[in-house]
């Protein structure tokens, strides 16, 4: 019902502390509001005057505005928590992106995990405030009733004493049933809901296909079906809320027939009978409340689950102890026995097999491979993002056991395939590993990038605003302004590249040849690519073959026998004009 | 009031309100019921009782009365549970009303795709337009209508017995169930808007955030990243905090209204039902009987509320309209005839503002013949493709199939083209399902075989399912390459005798892009084909390069010609393979 990890939450139990003595605050006002309204239409049934029911009258009404009242602390005191908590919950998820973020977004799927957890923090924020008050709410009102209750008439007290247990298991054989039978249909059921949004999506195929008139008919039965279905489960799935609601207002007929027979033989006089009735449904309400938002609370306690299923991931170990350092001609990495495997959530396994790779100066390693060889995974290993689970690592003669070091990463100018621009303006984003850096600079960066004409043609020039993910300017600009960025960190030697024009048309591809090429120039460059006219830019290449290096050497070595180099550059290039 | 404007042009919920009438009276008279069964059991055990203690009295007395507080008892849950299954009904059935009016309002409008394929998934949203709509009628119209119709028929009840009291019950009720929703949806309105905005750019940013986080991680700028959405976070939550705030206290005002009413039953049965016993027998009765009314009063704000969700959702199916046939009148044409396809000094832009301009663009292409069309994305390459297929029309200039205009052939279109793009679309059914959507005349066989041709046999006969295998939602069980495959394979079975190619290999690795356009022009080798592609890869295959730039033609010829005699092609190509 309730996970013991909320517990663990900073306020929770100060929290639970204050709902508690609100809710029996609460739960003594409703036992006051109905005996004073039974007291007085007890005095009304008399037939006494109105100044002896304005007493009661009066105090009822006080304890109903301050049920209400409390009702309103309460609301605030949780939502306050709720919206706190989840705030935290969120910064929480933040931080681990931060610090974990790489290796869970490399992991397949776990990119999707992170953003609807992101995204689930509405639900949970719900879920708090839910839970917590209904629970209570549950646990403490009915008891302090049912108490008064047996105090003025026993027999109603056993009443309602039984009824509680009958309904709990009758919504359990119910919810039960329910479940199985949705269970049962949902893989047929999600198909037929999407059904109509494929059929959307599908339309201009359907259109091409010349059948999208016919279609429309299919769209009409799919959708009854989908009642037909929906009405069938539905039939069952709440039952479990008729049963509720048949056995408490039974309850309340019972009661009231009990309580007249008792009536009729004199057992005791009406105040106690009133009271009890009054006081009836009050006794249930809790109950039917919780019952009723039980849906919304499992949504929110399963985004929860998820949330902290992604907190809860072990961080990689903090072997962060590289010492700084420059990296200059001299400088040089020295890989050995690199292993890495990880079992996605899908069927390909990406793993990882490094004898020897050595990195110096300013040498320019082209990576390739065929798709799927592990060529990103090498570069993400690379710049530390992804952590090996075995690696002899040396920088600059210091032994490291990963690449995760922050003065590594100082080092590091990272250029994949689909550049990064986030929402600011054109010189926030050049300036993104330099944010003091002066206008003359940017300046300079932007002009060795050849950003000049496309900067002119804007009214705005640098202040442009570009919307996240650089929405609304072409691929080729994006890859400019990230080349301007580089070329702005003149403190980072050490380049990398992740198929950085694969998406791009050839002219356009062409054009940016040359300022990548000045970029290169005093870089460590590492370039992963599959077009192959950057291998004549290179002076050393690794070829990459099932998470091994099947063949490395300068490009003139390599092409002079038919090795792995040879193969593959002539898979790729197919045949020739 | 925005409300009414809302539905002064509406043709989405109107109509259906109408349609459907007996059911939708009847969830509504069990709404009713449902309400009315709560209230009187209350009555009736309040009158029980207190006949009960009013001697002399005997079983029989009270036999009436307790019979009715068991039915009403029994009728309340019973009301319920059939009112929401009547109400889901209804809903359910308009909804595929709803739907194949959608589906057949876009069908009509092919040139809406091309407007809106940039505007994010206007698909998903219309989609989720539909259920907002289904949560119109169950959250706000039906609960609303019902609270009506009780305070209504309460007011009416008392003014029977009483006309003034009546009217003042009225007047507090009206408070619940009109006034106070109204001023809370005036109020709650650019709040919920705003929210609604602050909260989708924020999860653009967080989504963002998360796919940048390596360059954050290297920038070193921690704080910075952490920052990133703040500024939408606090915004989000101070007017959160605010909605928040004034739903408490509406909702507490709401009860000191319901508590009101409750004295003033209180007053008004003392003052005028205690002048003898019988009489003053019904005062519990009556009072007790207002608490219930409460589970239907008090949520109509609520409902209200959720209203400039609604209201966008209306006002955006509200924009998406039938488009009238234009189309000249039909000519009956034999694909068999199929000569040429000429593009005669065409002319089109959308609007002044969009950078697509396509300038006196000609070209004849002969049956049988290959052509490429590149040039730099955002250009136009895949307009021309839509100008062939004559979704759009051509401001000057025009473009023939042998002697017969594109828009006099539009009815039969699926016997003339195929058409093969980046991101083929698959339909979440069987594989076999999706491949014969090409010719739904074809055999089991046929089918098989056109997946051999495409090279899928073994790969589709090593799955357990093998040719029953669910492609998953937009074919996500196959890669992208193998997605291409089937969608051919589609194209193989329509048999049309000119193919349009729209980008079908970006995004591939060199291997597979060359193994597919190897069986591309394999298995169309009879075809007449247009290619768009974004670099030289496979450029052998085709007879002819068109080179697009802004507003001109920058080169063309046979592949060969050109790299003998254009320096600028053999520099772009000697890149493209590396030489």
């Amino acid at each position: 019902m309730i996970d013991k990890r909320l517990f663990r939450l900073p306020g929770t139990k100060k929290l639970i502390l204050m709902l508690a003595g609100l809710t029996l605050l609460q739960a003594f006002v409703v036992l006051f509001q109905g005996k004073y309204l039974a007291e007085a239409l007890v005095n009304s049934w008399e037939q006494k005057s109105l100044q002896t029911i304005i007493y009661p009258m009066v105090l009822f009404a006080l304890a109903f505005v301050l049920r209400h009242l409390f009702n309103l602390v309460n609301t605030k005191i949780v939502e306050t928590y709720a919206g706190k908590t989840s705030e935290n919950i969120r910064s929480q998820l933040l931080e681990k992106v931060y610090t974990a973020g790489p290796e869970m977004i490399s992991e397949e799927g776990t990119g999707n995990l992170v953003t609807s957890a992101l995204d689930g923090i509405d639900l949970v924020e719900n879920y708090f405030k839910l839970i917590f008050t209904k629970l209570m709410n549950m646990s403490i009102i009915p008891p302090v009733l049912l108490v008064y209750i047996y105090m003025q008439n026993v027999a109603s007290g056993i009443t309602l004493t039984v009824i509680v247990p009958l309904v709990i298991l009758f919504m359990i054989i119910l919810g039960l049933a329910a479940q199985s039978k949705a269970d049962a249909q949902y893989k047929q059921y999600t198909i037929l809901s999407n059904h109509f949004l494929d059929a959307l999506r599908g339309l201009p195929t359907l259109k091409m296909l010349g059948l999208s008139k016919r279609y429309a008919k299919n769209i009409y039965t799919v959708s009854d079906e989908y009642r037909r279905r929906t009405m069938n489960t539905l039939r069952i799935a709440i039952l479990s809320t008729f049963a509720l609601d048949w056995l408490t207002t039974l309850g309340i007929a019972i009661l009231a027939v009990f309580l007249g027979l008792g009536l009729i033989n004199n057992s005791f006089p009406l105040f106690p009978a009133l009271v009890t009735l009054i006081l009836a449904p009050e006794y249930f309400l809790p109950l039917r409340d919780f019952s009723n938002d039980y849906h919304a609370t499992l949504n929110g306690k399963n985004a929860l689950n998820a949330i902290f299923e992604i907190l809860e991931r072990p961080s990689t170990a903090k072997d962060d102890n590289l010492a700084d350092f420059t990296w200059d001609k001299d400088a040089q990495v020295d890989v050995k026995n690199l292993q890495f495997t990880y079992k996605g959530s899908g069927e390909k396994a990406v793993s990882l097999d490094i004898d020897q790779l050595k990195l110096a100066g300013y040498q320019r390693i082209g990576v390739i491979g065929k798709s799927g060889s592990g060529k990103t995974t090498l570069i993400r290993a690379l710049g530390g993002f992804l952590v090996p689970d075995s690696a002899e690592i040396q920088i600059n003669q210091q032994t490291v056991p990963n690449f995760k070091q922050a003065n590594w990463q100082k080092k590091l100018t990272f250029l994949p395939q689909s550049p990064y621009l986030f929402a600011g303006s054109i010189a926030e984003n050049i300036a993104f590993y330099r944010p003091q850096a002066s206008m003359d600079d940017i300046k300079k960066a932007a002009h060795a990038a050849g950003l000049d004409d496309f900067l002119n043609s804007l009214p705005k020039g640098y202040e442009t605003q570009i919307g996240e993910g650089g929405r609304g300017i072409s691929g080729g600009q994006q890859q400019r302004i990230m080349l301007a960025r580089a070329f702005l960190a003149d403190d980072r030697h050490v380049l990398i590249f992740d198929e950085p024009t694969a998406h791009l048309d050839i002219e356009t591809e062409y054009a940016l040849k040359r300022p990548m090429e000045k970029l290169f120039q005093n870089h460590l460059v590492i370039f992963a690519t599959h077009r192959l006219h950057w291998i004549k830019e290179m002076d050393y290449v690794v070829v990459m073959d099932n998470g091994q290096i099947a063949e490395q050497g300068t490009p003139a070595e390599l092409s002079r026998h038919n090795g792995a180099y040879s193969q593959l550059i002539n898979n790729m290039r197919g045949d020739q004009l | 009031m925005n409300f009414f404007k809302t539905f002064k042009h509406d043709t989405w919920v109107k109509p259906y309100i109408k349609q459907y009438k007996g059911l939708l009276i009847t969830a509504l008279l069990l709404g009713l019921l449902t309400s009315f069964c709560a209230a009187a059991l209350m009555f009736t055990s309040g009158y029980t009782i207190d006949k009960a203690a009013t001697p002399p009295v005997n079983i029989l007395l009270i036999y009436v009365p307790i019979l009715l507080t068991r039915a009403f008892g029994i009728g309340r849950p019973v009301f319920k549970y059939i009112e929401r299954l009547k109400s889901h009904n209804w809903v359910l059935r308009v909804t595929s009303d709803l739907r194949t009016r959608l589906y057949k309002t876009l069908e009509s409008d092919a040139s809406f795709f091309n407007e809106h394929h940039k505007t994010g998934d206007i698909m998903g949203l219309l989609s989720e337009d539909i259920s907002h709509l289904q949560n119109l009628y169950l959250r706000t119209i039906f609960p609303a209508v019902i609270s009506y119709l009780l305070t209504i028929i309460a007011s009416l009840a008392l003014g029977i017995f009483n006309p003034s009291f009546g009217f003042f019950v009225f007047l507090l009720l009206f408070i619940e169930v009109f006034i106070v929703p109204l001023v809370s949806v005036s109020i709650e309105s650019a709040r919920r808007a705003y929210q609604k905005e602050v909260k989708s750019d924020l999860y653009v940013q967080l989504t963002d955030n998360i796919l940048g986080v390596d360059d954050w991680i290297i920038s070193g700028r921690k704080e910075d990243f952490n920052n990133l959405a703040a500024k939408n976070i606090h915004d989000l939550d101070q007017s959160k905090n605010k909605s928040k705030a004034f739903r408490r206290n509406r909702d507490f005002v709401l009860q000191l209204v319901f508590v009101a009413l409750a004295i003033c039953f209180l007053i008004f049965t003392n003052l005028t039902m205690t002048h003898n016993q019988e009489q003053a027998n019904f005062v519990a009765a009556v009072v007790l009987a207002i608490f219930p009314l409460s589970d239907a009063i008090i949520p109509v704000s609520q409902g209200f509320e959720e209203w400039p969700t609604y209201r966008d959702s209306i006002l955006r199916l509200n924009t998406v309209k039938p488009v009238p046939n234009t189309l000249p009148k039909q000519v009956a044409f034999n694909p068999d005839d199929f000569k040429e396809l000429t593009l005669d000094k065409i002319t089109f832009e959308y609007d002044s503002d969009s950078p697509i301009l396509i300038k006196n663009f000609s070209q004849k292409i002969k049956r049988g013949e290959k052509l490429a069309l590149l040039g730099p994305s955002g250009i136009g390459k895949t307009t021309v493709l839509q100008l062939i297929l004559g979704d759009l029309s051509p401001q000057q200039g025009q473009i023939k199939i042998n002697d017969l205009d594109i828009s006099q052939i539009q009815e039969n279109r699926e016997k003339i083209f195929s058409v093969l793009n980046q991101k083929p679309f698959l339909f979440n059914t069987t594989l076999m399902n999706n491949v014969r959507l090409g010719n739904e005349q074809k055999s089991d066989a046929e089918v098989k075989m056109a997946l051999e041709r495409v090279g899928l046999k073994d790969l589709v006969e090593s799955l357990p399912d093998k040719y029953n295998t669910i492609v998953g939602e937009n074919g996500s069980r196959f890669s992208g390459g193998e997605q291409e495959r089937i969608a051919l394979a589609r194209i193989l079975l329509q048999d049309a005798p000119i193919v349009l190619l729209d980008e079908p290999t970006v995004g591939l690795d060199p291997i597979t892009e060359n193994d597919l356009l190897e069986t591309f022009f394999n298995v169309l080798h009879d075809k007449t084909i247009i290619w768009v592609t974004h670099h030289l890869q496979g450029i052998n295959h085709v007879d002819h390069v068109v080179f697009m730039n802004s507003e001109k033609i920058e080169m063309e010829g046979a592949p060969e010609e050109l790299y003998q005699t254009n320096s600028h092609f053999q520099k772009l190509y000697k890149m493209d393979q590396g030489l």
